[in-house]
């Protein structure tokens, strides 16, 4: 369960104030996979921010009762200078991880053989993504937070992604997803939110009746 | 206006404190000293080179040690506490900026970093400076501190002063970005109003006037007045560094947690 409790927030850049949220209220219970859905500058990842806790509402709160990811497959975090090994093992000591295990899993998962022991800035950027998403799959959550981050990879390593996060999906029930894909949506979301531009938010509660408000919405 | 973690007991809140900054500061080695394994040299090098360059010049000079029997000892009770300070308020006032990215992962706050980055350095001087006393009287070039407390006092009141004086620069350089370049420029005269090479006390009064308003002196005169037993200084006053300590590590600390808000917001 997660809540959103008259949540405000807004940026100042260079004197002009952008309202993101006013006043936002939001509950996403056990079992409801929420899409996120809107234009560009609506909002979506600050919001996704706001629900993983790396970021501060102005005002208002958050209360969750689940452990919440980060953004699923983020690879921002890594830093170039130290190896695979040392970013997977940093990630995974500050979850309270088992880092043997996590870095066993990602090792399988990643396929990225002995460039795991390099320095991270030598890595394509395909093999940093299949790092950061072996990376997210291999700490368990309650709920996944993912952000436009699903098709890393060739065929077959993306089959192979999307078998993984079904499994995990089995096991930690929820996820929270933004994404301008209607497939995705449809195949996993079973609620969700259109942000307009200003903080207006229009909540839905199925996955049908969203896109249907989101094409209309394109369409304005 | 807070984003909750009720569901963690006070026991689970320290020990994931414990893990984050455990995590922060085994990667902060990295990002502090380098990939190489000369970085952690490195920083042992830099002091020793400085003091065997004073040697060089005073012996060229044909001059007696300020204080004392050895040069080198003088030169290296001054050495320690002044890049000790350095090094720690350079290393937090960049804090900030070097762990932005870090952010995404909600278990770490921008405080951990900057406490990371701290205990790292602290670790860091407790081994250099063990290092080259330990040294010097291995070497016969110096006998052990006579009141090793009082040395220990002083480089602790040298950590709080650089990690003070650090966090409050680094709130100033979130919002300007040029700030870094002032302090640096700032610092160099250090070097030559902290008493490295001289014994402040036997300076005519109206430079005494001008040398006590450096902090720094002070550390380093209270680092000697432990060290040697012998040593007495008519300037030093711990109450003024320890207190210009204690009012940056506040003003710093107050100003990240007031302007945290503005500063993410001045996002790439």
């Amino acid at each position: 369960m997660i809540e959103i409790q008259n949540v405000s927030k807004a940026y100042c850049t260079r004197g002009a104030k952008t309202v993101v949220f006013d006043r936002l209220n939001l509950s996403i219970p056990r079992g409801r996979n929420l899409a996120i859905m809107g234009c560009n500058g609506a909002g979506k990842s600050t919001l996704m921010r706001l629900l993983s806790g790396a970021e501060r509402p102005d005002s208002g709160r958050i209360l969750r009762s689940a452990s919440v990811s980060w953004p699923l497959g983020f690879a921002g975090g890594f830093n170039g200078s130290m190896t695979g090994v040392e970013n997977v093992r940093f990630v995974s000591r500050v979850y309270g991880r088992d880092t043997d295990a996590v870095l066993d899993y990602v090792r399988d998962f990643a396929e990225i053989g002995h460039h795991l022991r390099l320095p991270m800035r030598t890595y394509s950027s395909g093999m940093r993504a299949r790092l950061a998403f072996g990376l997210s799959l291999a700490i368990d959550f309650d709920c996944y937070l993912i952000d436009e981050a699903m098709s890393v990879g060739d065929a077959r390593f993306r089959a192979k992604s999307k078998a993984a996060f079904a499994d995990k999906m089995a096991k930690a029930g929820q996820v929270v997803m933004v994404s301008h894909s209607l497939g995705i949506i449809r195949e996993y979301c079973n609620c969700g939110i259109l942000l307009e531009r200003g903080g207006k938010v229009a909540h839905f509660d199925d996955a049908e009746s969203l896109i249907e408000a989101y094409k209309a919405h394109l369409e304005k | 206006m807070t984003t909750s973690a009720a569901h963690l007991s006070t026991h689970e809140l320290l020990a994931l404190q414990a893990r984050v900054l455990g995590a922060l500061i085994i990667r902060e080695t990295r990002a502090t000293f380098g990939t190489s394994q000369l970085g952690y040299l490195w920083e042992i090098i830099t002091p020793v080179a400085m003091v065997a360059i004073l040697i060089a010049l005073f012996t060229a000079l044909g001059r007696h040690p300020p204080f004392g029997e050895s040069m080198a000892l003088f030169f290296t009770t001054g050495i320690i506490p002044l890049f000790f300070f350095r090094k720690m308020g350079m290393t937090m006032m960049k804090a900030f900026d070097a762990n932005k990215a870090l952010l995404a992962y909600p278990p770490i706050k921008e405080t951990d970093t900057l406490f990371a980055r701290a205990a790292l350095i602290i670790l860091t001087y407790c081994a250099i400076t063990w290092v080259l006393f330990g040294g010097l009287i291995a070497l016969g070039l110096a006998s052990a501190p006579d009141r090793a407390e009082v040395v220990f006092e002083a480089m602790a009141a040298t950590a709080a002063l650089g990690f003070g004086f650090g966090v409050a620069n680094a709130v100033i350089l979130a919002f300007w970005l040029s700030w870094d370049k002032i302090i640096t420029m700032a610092m160099r005269p250090l070097f030559y109003f902290s008493a490295i090479f001289y014994v402040p006390s036997r300076m005519p009064p109206y430079i005494v006037d001008v040398l006590e308003w450096n902090p720094v002196l002070h550390l380093i005169e209270w680092l000697r007045e432990g060290y040697y037993p012998n040593y007495e200084s008519t300037i030093v006053n711990p109450a003024y560094p320890l207190g210009i300590a204690l009012v940056l590590t506040l003003v710093g600390l107050a100003g990240e947690r007031a302007t945290r808000g503005r500063r993410e917001k001045v996002r790439p």
